[in-house]
């Protein structure tokens, strides 16, 4: 027991070790909130892009189901080993600057930025799908509405639709934070020093694991509480669901009546 | 005849392999009150979609006051917007938007759409659910109100507007029983100011009351249209004596 108790949680190794731990975690903070922002910012670009309406824009849907599709489908790990290969090899043989090829922008080390670009990327693409998800779900009524009162696709998409839709899909892109928040860890594979990073550091000097384990402790101390605040946020709107359903006609009855199942067109 | 503010020309419109309107002709004066009965799936519902374009119709022609809007899409110069700041709609699940309050469902589209300020939209959001008998619920949000309420919140919406003609979809057959007649009274005032209307309804005592004319529609064909108490008190087609017939027994 006390072999156990010493690998994983030394307290001398917590101790000596606290202040590197700390400012590694404080680099994942960094990469779970900049890259979650532009994930979040991104899905919703490409969840748009996706509900373009009319024949005109069917490449643009082609394009970005194909990209959703693509980078879903891919380990995020080999998205950053692509991306912080090749901006950096296309810089040094001058194809494109530097400053966008190797970014040390905000004085932030470019694997911190390599890591944010893969993050977004990758995250972007499952974002987008939630939004979808939320998009579709919003009745079709609401669209049907706010045409008939003259509002064209893009006013009844951002004044209508779109709140609405992220109101339902907030439960489920905070689970995708936390699943970002995690594959942070993967920026430690190209060398920068998130609290992973740190904590390998300190193993491979001390064969001892604690350093990890604090790493750990940390991160629980973030997911728990965004995973409670999920279920909390679930269990509310179905509370809201149930009391609209028994409050009167609220939300729409299933299209039963002539025409009004009859959707689909460029409303 | 007073001038036409709408006119259909062998309207047609499918859906897939069902053929829903099958040749409408049909014309609409300005401020007559024309309501629309028939059994569902007779294509009531489709020929107020298609008259605002929710649904455009495959072939034939649709004039609003003398404009044609059914001309071919793209090289139209009046689009589906001009068509529907002109024409105001009202469905059968009211499709009030739920993130907004009353005054809010009411303003949203004047401003976005006509450019009006905030202090104008609201004023005239304010006048408006005054007139539909909503003055005290201006910031309640829709799952707050009755179905009837909500109906009137969204004749409300789209008389803020300003249209020109107004469509009502089944608009009380959400509503339980008690609270069709508050929704009803606010349209029998809208008829009564001059407002052109194409109703679709179950309401025989609201057509033959208030509707100068009743179309009858069966099978996506105009079987029989005449005025409203001539229609509904002695109809002279077999299928329209039929379908009243099943209505007026209970």
């Amino acid at each position: 027991m006390d072999v156990i108790i010493e690998q994983y949680f030394d307290v001398s190794i917590w101790t000596d070790n606290f202040d590197a731990i700390i400012e590694g975690f404080w680099q994942t903070i960094q990469l779970s909130i900049i890259g979650g922002v532009l994930a979040l910012t991104w899905g919703l670009v490409l969840a748009l892009l996706r509900q373009l309406p009319g024949r005109a824009m069917a490449p643009v849907r082609g394009v970005t189901i194909a990209y959703i599709d693509a980078f879903r489908g891919i380990p995020m790990l080999l998205v950053l080993l692509l991306v912080s290969g090749s901006l950096g090899a296309f810089a040094s043989e001058g194809t494109i600057p530097d400053s966008i090829g190797i970014p040390r922008w905000f004085g932030k080390p470019d694997p911190f930025w390599y890591g944010i670009i893969a993050l977004t990327i990758t995250y972007g693409a499952y974002m987008a799908e939630v939004y979808r998800a939320g998009i579709e779900a919003v009745p079709s009524g609401q669209m049907e509405a706010a045409r008939s009162l003259g509002m064209n696709h893009r006013q009844a998409m951002s004044r209508v639709i779109v709140p609405q839709a992220v109101r339902k899909v907030i439960p489920p892109l905070l689970n995708d934070f936390i699943a970002l928040m995690k594959d942070t860890s993967l920026v430690s594979v190209i060398g920068f020093a998130e609290v992973v990073q740190v904590g390998r550091d300190v193993q491979s000097e001390t064969f001892n694991s604690s350093a990890l384990t604090l790493g750990a402790i940390f991160f629980l101390i973030f997911t728990i509480p965004l995973a409670r605040l999920v279920d909390y946020l679930i269990a509310r709107q179905q509370r809201r669901v149930g009391r609209a359903g028994a409050g009167g006609p609220a939300e729409p009855a299933p299209a039963g009546a002539a025409g009004t199942g009859q959707t689909g067109g460029p409303v | 005849m007073a001038e036409f503010m709408i006119k259909l020309e062998e309207v047609h419109k499918s859906f897939g392999e069902l053929h829903v309107l099958r040749g409408i002709e049909l014309d609409i004066a300005k401020g007559e009150v024309a309501c629309v009965l028939g059994p569902s799936g007779s294509g009531k519902s489709t020929l107020l979609r298609c008259i605002n374009l929710l649904e455009p119709p495959d072939s034939g022609r649709i004039l609003l006051e003398g404009t044609e809007i059914t001309a071919g899409r793209g090289k139209n110069p009046y689009g589906v917007d001009y068509v529907r700041r002109r024409v105001g709609m009202v469905f059968q699940q009211f499709n009030l938007f739920p993130h907004k309050s009353a005054i809010a469902n009411v303003s949203l589209a004047q401003r976005t759409v006509l450019g009006r300020g905030e202090g104008e939209a609201r004023t005239k959001a304010a006048g408006l659910l005054k007139r539909v008998g909503l003055a005290d619920k201006l910031d309640e949000y829709p799952d707050r109100l009755s179905g009837g309420q909500q109906q009137r919140v969204a004749i409300a919406r789209a008389l803020a507007m300003d249209p020109h003609v107004m469509l009502f979809d089944e608009v009380t057959s959400a509503l339980d029983p008690e609270l069709i007649k508050e929704v009803l009274d606010v349209m029998r005032e809208l008829a009564d100011e001059g407002m052109t209307m194409i109703v679709v309804t179950h309401e025989m005592g609201f057509a033959r009351d208030v509707g100068d004319r009743v179309v009858f529609m069966d099978e996506g064909v105009i079987v029989e249209e005449g005025p409203a108490k001539q229609v509904i008190d002695s109809p002279s087609e077999e299928r329209t004596k039929r379908f009243l017939g099943l209505v007026l027994e209970h």
